[in-house]
Order: C-alpha cells, then structure tokens, then sequence
C-alpha cells in the first residue's frame, strides 16, 4: 500500500488545484505508477534542445529509459549530459538563462506541459546529486521531512526504517537518528540523500556524478546499492567514471558536444561499440 | 591530441612479442618438417629445445597482457585485442607442442623408413606453416579478410590428412607387420591436421577481435 496521500501536493493545493493531476490521471490509482503492470519506457525525451542562452547545450535528444534498468550517461566535460538530466525533471528551470523546447514524455505526459507540478514531477522523478546535500536536520528528519510536506499520512518510523534499510544505512544509523546528518561520513551522507529520495516513493531516480566526491569503498557500497534499488526505480545516472558506467548500467548512453552519439546495452557499447567516437572516448584516446 | 601514450606503447610491444613467438613457432614447425624429410635427430632437439623457448614466451606475453588488464582498463576494441592475445598464446603454444611431437616422430620414423615418399605429410606441414604465418600477420594488421582467407586453407589439410590415413591403412593391409610404423605415420598426420585446426582458432580470434562477433570457420 501506498501511504501517500498524493494528489494535489503542497504546490498544486496553493495553486488551487482540483482533481488529479496530469501523472495521476495518466497513472491511475496507483501514486508511485511503478506497478509491475507498467510498459513501455519509463521516460523518454523527444526531439529536445536545451538552451543557455544562445549557446544549445544539448541538441534534439531523443531517447527511451527503459524501466526498472539502470542507464548511464557517460560523455567529455561540457558533452550535455548533467544538462540533459537535469532537464528529466525540470531542474534546469532553475538556472537563469536556461530554456527547454521538444518534449519529455513521462507516463505520455510531457512534462513541460503549463500543467504539470513540478513539485509533484520531482518528487515523482527524484535526483541525487553530485556532493551529499543532507538538510542541517537530524538523520530521522532528513528521511521524514520530504515525505512530510509531500503529504505522507504513514507511520514514520517505519518509513525512516524501511527507507534506511533499502539504502544500507539502517544498521550504521539506528542508534543515532536524532543525530546531525552532518555527523555522517561523505559515504553515509550520499547515502542518506538517496534515502531521501527513496522515501517520496519516486518511479525515477536521476543521479548526477553521485559518487565523485567518495572513496572507492564508499563508491562501492553505491555501486551495490544501485543493484538494489532497481528492482523498485529506474536510475538514469551520469557518470565521468567509465569502469563505473560499465560496472553498475544495464544501458549506456554516450554524449559529444549536445548529441547523443550511441545508445545500446553496456556490454555491447563497452565490448563492441559501433560509432568510432564511442570507441574513442570509452578507450579514453580522447575527452 | 593523442593520449593514452604509454597504453599504445605496451600494446605494440605485445604485438612485437606475438610476432616474435609465431615466428619461433613458424621456425620449429619448418625444423621439424626438415627433420621429417631428411631423418636429422639432431634437428628435432633443436625443436624441443625451441618449444621451451616458446613457453617461455607465452608466460610473459600472458603476464604483460593481465598487467595491462589490471593497470590500464582497456575496452571495447583494446579489451578485445587483449583477449585474443591469451587466445593467440595458447594456441601457438600447442602448435609448438606438435611440433615436437612431429620431430619426435621423425627420429622414430628415421629408424624405420616409410618406403614410399611423405608428400603428403610435407604439404599438410607447409600449409600449417602458411597459415600460421598469415594468422599471425592478420593479427598483427587486425585484418579479418586475411584471418578468414588463412582458416580458410585448413580444408587442404585436412584433405591431406584424410588421402594419408587411406593411404597408410592401404600400406598396412599390403605388410600386416607394420603395425607400429603406421600408427606412427597416422599419428604424425594428426598432429598436422591438429597443427591447422590451432591455427583455424588463432584466425576466429583475429575475427573477433576485429568485428567483436564469435565465428566457427571451417565447421
């Protein structure tokens, strides 16, 4: 069952929305619409540009994320591919200069539409970033206070605890949930901010260079933990680590200067890749 | 800008090993051959003593290859060039193994003469030769016409192979007493006919390596 009372959301009530919104509608009664009845991509963009300003960051994207799969985004500094993923849930509106045009389908709902809810779209379609972002709040709070304010109307012990334990972090944390998030190392603190993600119960789980700013056992531990967390959400992940793209993605998608040069299996795009410029970049003979 | 400098300069001196190892293979084949034709003994110590050069050889290609594996995380193109290498070593280190036993053979068939001429066993042992000479260069070039041009000649081999064992069974029904030479002789063939099926693997790995498909040439 799911606890939350999703509907209008906190944004979609100040607005004055009435009856469902545009996920619910295309969803149905199922909230996190991750029903194992669900097909076709979980997200996918087409023909979509982004902008900042005059200069087009990235250039007619089209492209299906499979469901439940993890999907990277591998490509050089300044390739499109953070731009891009931010653009999966309305991020980028959040950067001055920055505009969208083309369409990013979510449960055939283009996300830009004038009546979608960001708010709700994001909760929906969660993001972890590159450094640990934990909010100065206890441990506990850092999990209860986003599914808080997104109308959670379930016990939230049991959120905090089952959230915890499906990022790994229940046992290290347990005794000390009334604890400063800022007293858990870079590994835990990453770690909490999927579980705060995780616990808004998203469908999409978008991650920037999650695991830059940690040491490879803290790496690892994500790693696994990826492996995990896709039997629930589908990750669409950029990464600069190539070993990591091929270790933890089911699909890779490889970016150069705005385009998407080659989108194929991972074991395919790092064995026996079909653009030359894939070739290159992944045996790192340039970028 | 080139980069990966150091990477590419260990990858060349693999090739250069590889070359060197199918070259010493190539030569002990031909010795063997020699001693074969001519019934030098001396000849076929000569070619065990080649083959432990050999092995020698393809102890440290393999370190360097895994080395390389571990240090420099290749892939795609590079992975699969690395993997052909192991596949390369191997077979040409058996290659070498029945290019001893073809020497041995010759001593034994020195003792005891085949009173008919061994053309055909000359030919299967040149052939190998060839073709191994070719398999090597294919790799060496990434060249998959030629890997499947060179795989492609183990027919003749084999054809060689199949006339020589008609042949010597002929011989044995004509001198039921010659038992122990014509198993000889059919033993020697095999190993011939072994020495191609080797060098038909090293060319499926030539073809991987350069298109990233697995292939069976000459089902």
């Amino acid at each position: 069952m799911n606890a939350f009372a999703i509907g209008p959301g906190r944004a979609r009530e100040k607005a004055g929305a009435r009856g469902p919104s545009r996920f619910e509608a295309a969803v149905g009664s199922t909230p996190s619409g991750n029903g194992a009845a669900a097909e076709g991509p979980a997200l996918e963009t087409r023909n979509m540009n982004i902008r900042y300003g005059e200069h087009l960051a990235v250039r007619d994207l089209s492209i299906a994320f499979q469901r439940r799969k993890v999907t990277a985004i591998i490509g050089p500094s300044g390739c499109g591919k953070s731009t891009a993923l931010r653009a999966f849930n309305r991020m980028n509106e959040l950067i001055p200069g920055a505009s969208t045009d083309g369409e990013v389908l979510f449960h055939g709902v283009n996300v830009y539409d004038r009546d979608v809810d960001p708010v709700e779209l994001r909760r929906r379609v969660g993001m972890v970033f590159q450094k640990p972002n934990p909010f100065s709040k206890s441990i506990r709070e850092n999990i209860a206070w986003g599914a808080r304010i997104n109308g959670y109307k379930g016990d939230f012990d049991e959120l905090v605890e089952n959230t915890l334990k499906q990022v790994a972090l229940w046992d290290e944390v347990k005794d000390k949930l009334k604890q400063s998030a800022y007293a858990l190392s870079g590994g835990q603190q990453q770690r909490l901010c999927i579980a705060r993600a995780v616990a808004l119960q998203p469908e999409i789980l978008l991650m920037d260079e999650p695991t830059s700013a940690l040491d490879p056992m803290s790496t690892a531990k994500i790693e696994s933990l990826l492996d995990e967390l896709k039997r629930r959400y589908t990750i669409i992940i950029v990464t600069h680590n190539m070993q990591q793209a091929g270790r933890v993605s089911d699909r890779t998608a490889f970016m150069l200067n705005g385009d998407l040069v080659e989108y194929d299996d991972t074991k395919t795009m790092f064995f026996n890749p079909k653009d030359e410029r894939t070739e290159n970049y992944i045996s790192g003979r340039f970028g | 800008m080139t980069t990966r400098i150091q990477f590419n300069e260990e990858l060349n001196r693999l090739h250069h090993d590889i070359m060197a190892m199918g070259a010493r293979v190539e030569e002990d084949l031909r010795k063997a051959l020699e001693a074969l034709r001519t019934g030098d003994t001396g000849l076929a110590k000569e070619v065990k003593a080649g083959d432990e050069v050999v092995n020698a050889m393809q102890v440290k290609i393999e370190d360097q290859a895994a080395m390389l594996i571990a240090t420099q995380q290749p892939v795609a193109r590079d992975l699969r060039e690395l993997v052909t290498v192991f596949k390369m070593t191997d077979n040409l280190e058996r290659i070498g193994d029945h290019a001893v036993h073809l020497a041995k053979a010759a001593r034994r068939l020195a003792d005891d003469p085949y009173p008919r001429p061994l053309d055909r066993l000359q030919r299967m042992a040149s052939t190998g030769c060839e073709m191994l000479h070719q398999a090597v260069t294919a790799f060496l070039a990434r060249d998959e016409a030629m890997a499947r041009a060179a795989a492609a000649r183990d027919d003749e081999i084999d054809a060689e192979h199949k006339a020589f064992i008609d042949e010597v069974l002929a011989y044995l029904a004509a001198n039921p007493g010659k038992a122990q030479q014509a198993t000889r002789l059919i033993a020697t063939s095999s190993f011939l006919e072994r020495i191609g099926d080797h060098v038909t693997n090293v060319c499926e790995a030539v073809v991987f390596m350069a298109t990233g498909v697995h292939v069976e040439l000459n089902e």
